[in-house]
This record gives structure tokens, C-alpha cells and sequence, in this order.
């Protein structure tokens, strides 16, 4: 204890030794100071904080240069969450003794770490946000604010007590008893909880007694917006405390229902993919297969039509170079041409003639094989159709009308202007009844001999004939 | 019955680091001793008048 005037150090004398200066009072005022200082020193010992602030801070009044007491302020703010305050107090005790204090130490500890102190100072922003949010009726808001500032510091007294409110306001007793007992953990005479707390209790314990928690009105979630969502929180959900068995079997459960949607979700998307891919498969080789079907059916149709062709070309060939064939009548025909020339003999030639015309088409044999069977014709044709005509007129006078149509169309055929022959085969066409040959004849005949004197007759058998 | 716009004046924003400084410089550090040097130097004073 030193002299206010000179400095010197105090004696048990009401007076400094040194100066002289009367200092009765001004000892009393210290030790006043120091009684002070014991008491908030012996309610922080005890988490009477709030009372040893109180204590502390009267300490302070009495003697500003208490460092002790200064010291032990600003631990106990600390302790209660205000860190500015408390770095206040030791600022200020630093300063009004720079060596050998302890103040130091705290203020080094604090701020040794940049992280640390940017997280308290988040802390106390946090809180001021919430307050703020209190004021302007955001009481949600002000709720979860409340709680990220807590979960940073735990220690944060006003916080507690401001969290504790909100919920008391919004009749939410239990949890508004869970942190006012909270704040007590902290300052165990903090007049402000227990006020509170004594009204929390009075909700959840009515007067008969009963504990039966007050109903809540209010919902159990938090809703609050961010920018365009509406963010819902609920409150008071805790997980259920499980064993290691129920943790098991959560895990086990977990596993299964993840193999069964691996089972019911994605093999069959995999079971889908290799079956498309199949029917992909499947279409494309039938494509393929009607492709090459196609082209079978195109090659065994062309096939088919060559084996026509074949057959019809080796028809044609046996027409002309097989038994009977073009070639054969033709050699026949000009052996034929041969014998008559040699012999003479009409009657075979014309035989020959005859069955040459019917094994072949003339009109479809060479242009110098039709001129020569002309030639033949034109040379047998008179006698021939004189001997043809004499054998029809006589089968005709026999009422052979058959043999004598046979004959006198031979003879008309080997000598067309033979007009008498052309009269005699109507004659015996009218005879036999064959009336329409007949009068075919007969105009025949009317037409091509038209000076003939036969051609009145003719023309009155046809006018007979049509009356018929 | 607790009135929470009441009870919410009791509560105020807490300082922040930025504002340590002033805080600590406006904080009134008078104390009774200084009351009493000063009154012990008023009265010497009129003791010499």
C-alpha cells in the first residue's frame, strides 16, 4: 500500500512516514477495496458470478488500482461469455501495471490465436444478430441465431438467458427450464435465470402439484426464409439413444434394402439393356435372313426360269435335229423332191407333198424352202389336180360324198383354176348336206371365175341353199 | 407473469472486439480514492487560503 502523495510505502500509522500525509481514510478505502475484492473472489469460487462481478466492480469503485480485483473481473466476464469486456478489464489492468501482472498472460492467451478470436468475435455478432431479431419480432430467427451462438460458446450467459426468454415467450417451458439451468451451471445466483426459472417452474408445476409439462401451443419446428426458401427446423428432436445391437441391425437393414434396390432398380434396368440389345440382335440377323431369302427366292426364280428356257430350247432343238424334227422333214422333203424329180411319178410326189405339209408349217420354214415347195406344187399341181378330180367326180357319181370332198378339194388345192373341180366339191358338199361348205364353194366360185359358165348355176344353189 | 418486451429491455447488444478500444477509453475509471485525494487537496488548499 503506497502513499497517494509521495509514493511511499504505508505503515500501520494513520499517517505516511515519508510525507506526513494523512491517509486514515484513504487505508480504509483500500482495505474497504480489498474486502471487496475477498468477497467477489469467494462468490467466483463458489460460480456466484454475477455476485462477484457486483463485488468486484464495487471493489473497483474503491480502489480503480486493484489489479487483483481487475484481474479476477475480467476472468469472471470471461467465464460468462463476455470476452470483450473481459479483455477490457485487462487491458486496463495491463495498463495501470505493465510488469508483473497477469493480465498479460490472459490477453496473450486470447489473442495468440487469430482463429480464436475472429470465432469469439463471430460469436458476439451472432448474438447481436439475434438480439436485433428480437426487436423486430423475428423470435425464430432470434431462436436458431441463438443456438449457432451457443454451439460456438457454450459459456455465452446472455445468450442463455435471451434463448431461455424466447422460449418462455413461446410457452416452450421445458426447453426455456433446460437453459436457464443451463445459465445456472454457469452463475449459480444469477438473479435474471432464477427469476425465470421460477416462473418456468410455476408453467410446468401447477399449484396442486402435478408435474404435468405445460401443452404446448406453438409448432415444434422453426420455420424461418432464406432468400426464396422456406427453411423448416424442428426443435426438440433428439435420436434415439440405440445399443450397439440396434446399430447393428439399422446397418444390416441398411445393407438390405440397399441390395434390394440394387435388386429391384438396377438389375432390371441391366436386364432391360441386355435384352434390347438382344432383340436389336434378333432383328438385325432377321433382316439379314429376309435379305437372303430374297436374293435365294431371286436366284432359285431365275433358276427357274433358265430350266424353262433350257427345256424349251432343248425342245426347240429336238424340233429341229430330233425324229420327225425340222431337219428330218426337210431332208425328207428334198429326198422327196429328188425321187420326183428322178421318177416323175406325180401321185408319189404329191403323197410326199402332203405329209411333208402336215409334219411342217410351210409359212414358218425358210423363204427358199417355201419357194421351192411352191415349185413343186405348181409343177405337180396340174396333173395332180386332174387325178384328183377324176377320182372325185367318180366318187361323187358313187354317192361317195365324203371321198369325193376328200378328193375335189385336193384337186381345187393343186389347181386353183380348176373352176370345174371348185363346182364339182360344192356339188358334192350340197349333196352330203353340208350346206354351208357348199355355198362357201359356190361363192368361191362366183367370185374368183365370175365369166365361167358355171357361175349361174353356182348362183342359184346358193340362192337354194340360203332360202333353206 | 413474464413480459418479454419488458424483459427484452433488460438485454442489450453485446461489444464487440471492434469496439474494445473505445469502450475501454470511455470507461469512467473514477474511484473513491481519487474522490478522496482530491477532497484532501480542496481542503489543504483552503487551509492555506
Amino acid at each position: 500500500m503506497l502513499c497517494y502523495q509521495c509514493g511511499a510505502q504505508l505503515s500501520e500509522q494513520d499517517y505516511c512516514t515519508s510525507c506526513g500525509a494523512d491517509v486514515a481514510m484513504y487505508k480504509k478505502i483500500l482495505y474497504a477495496s480489498n474486502q471487496l475484492y475477498n468477497d467477489g473472489l469467494e462468490k467466483a469460487r463458489v460460480r456466484d458470478l454475477s455476485g462477484a462481478v457486483i463485488s468486484l466492480r464495487q471493489s473497483l469503485k474503491f480502489y480503480k488500482k486493484n489489479i487483483e480485483a481487475r484481474n479476477l473481473l475480467g476472468l469472471v466476464y470471461f467465464e460468462m461469455g463476455e470476452v470483450v469486456s473481459a479483455l477490457s478489464e485487462w487491458v486496463l489492468s495491463k495498463n495501470l501495471r505493465p510488469k508483473k501482472n497477469m493480465a498479460g498472460n490472459y490477453i496473450d492467451i486470447v489473442q495468440s490465436s487469430a482463429g480464436r478470436l475472429e470465432t469469439i468475435n463471430q460469436t458476439i455478432k451472432k448474438y447481436n444478430q439475434a438480439y436485433y431479431y428480437c426487436t423486430q419480432g423475428s423470435k425464430d430467427l432470434a431462436i436458431i441465431q441463438l443456438k449457432k451462438v451457443l454451439s460456438m460458446n457454450p459459456k455465452f450467459l446472455r445468450a442463455h438467458q435471451l434463448l431461455a426468454l424466447l422460449y418462455m415467450d413461446g410457452e416452450q417451458w421445458e426447453r426455456a427450464q433446460k437453459e436457464l439451468k443451463k445459465c445456472l451451471e454457469i452463475d449459480r445466483n444469477n438473479t435474471i435465470a432464477l427469476g425465470y426459472l421460477q416462473e418456468v417452474e410455476q408453467a410446468l408445476f401447477p399449484e396442486d402439484g402435478a408435474k404435468a409439462p405445460a401443452k404446448r401451443k406453438k409448432d415444434d419446428s422453426v420455420r424461418y426464409q432464406s432468400d426464396n426458401e422456406i427453411i423448416i427446423q424442428p426443435l426438440n428432436v433428439k435420436e434415439p439413444k440405440k445399443g450397439n445391437v440396434a446399430s447393428f441391425l439399422n446397418i444390416l437393414i441398411g445393407v438390405v434394402i440397399g441390395l434390394a434396390a440394387m435388386y429391384f432398380l438396377v438389375v432390371p434396368g441391366i436386364t432391360a439393356q441386355v435384352r434390347n440389345e438382344a432383340n436389336r440382335k434378333v432383328t438385325e440377323i432377321g433382316n439379314q435372313l429376309d435379305t437372303k431369302t430374297a436374293a435365294i427366292e431371286e436366284l432359285e426364280r431365275q433358276m427357274k426360269s433358265l430350266e424353262d428356257d433350257k427345256t424349251y430350247l432343248q425342245q426347240e432343238l429336238e424340233g429341229y435335229v430330233g425324229p420327225n424334227g425340222t431337219m428330218d422333214m426337210i431332208d425328207s422333203f428334198l429326198e422327196m423332191v429328188s425321187n420326183y424329180l428322178d421318177s416323175g411319178d406325180v401321185e408319189q410326189a404329191a403323197s410326199d407333198l402332203e405329209a411333208f405339209a402336215e409334219a411342217v408349217d410351210v409359212t414358218q420354214t425358210s423363204q427358199a424352202l417355201q419357194q421351192l415347195y411352191q415349185s413343186v406344187l405348181t409343177a405337180i399341181g396340174p396333173e395332180m389336180g386332174k387325178i384328183c378330180y377324176d377320182a372325185g367326180v367318180e366318187a361323187l357319181k358313187d354317192k361317195l360324198y365324203e371321198e369325193a370332198v376328200g378328193n375335189l378339194s385336193k384337186a381345187v388345192t393343186y389347181d386353183p383354176s380348176n373352176v370345174e373341180a371348185l363346182y364339182q366339191l360344192g356339188n358334192a358338199y350340197r349333196e352330203s348336206g353340208d350346206t354351208a361348205n357348199a355355198i362357201a364353194a359356190y361363192e368361191r366360185l362366183v367370185e374368183e371365175f365370175p365369166d365361167s359358165n358355171r357361175v349361174r348355176r353356182a348362183q342359184r344353189y346358193i340362192d337354194d341353199l340360203s332360202e333353206e | 407473469m413474464i413480459n418479454f418486451e419488458e424483459e427484452l429491455k433488460k438485454f442489450h447488444p453485446s461489444l464487440e472486439v471492434e469496439q474494445a478500444e473505445d469502450a475501454i477509453y470511455n470507461q469512467d475509471l473514477t474511484d473513491m480514492a481519487d474522490l478522496l485525494v482530491k477532497m484532501i487537496k480542496e481542503a489543504q488548499k483552503q487551509d492555506v487560503e
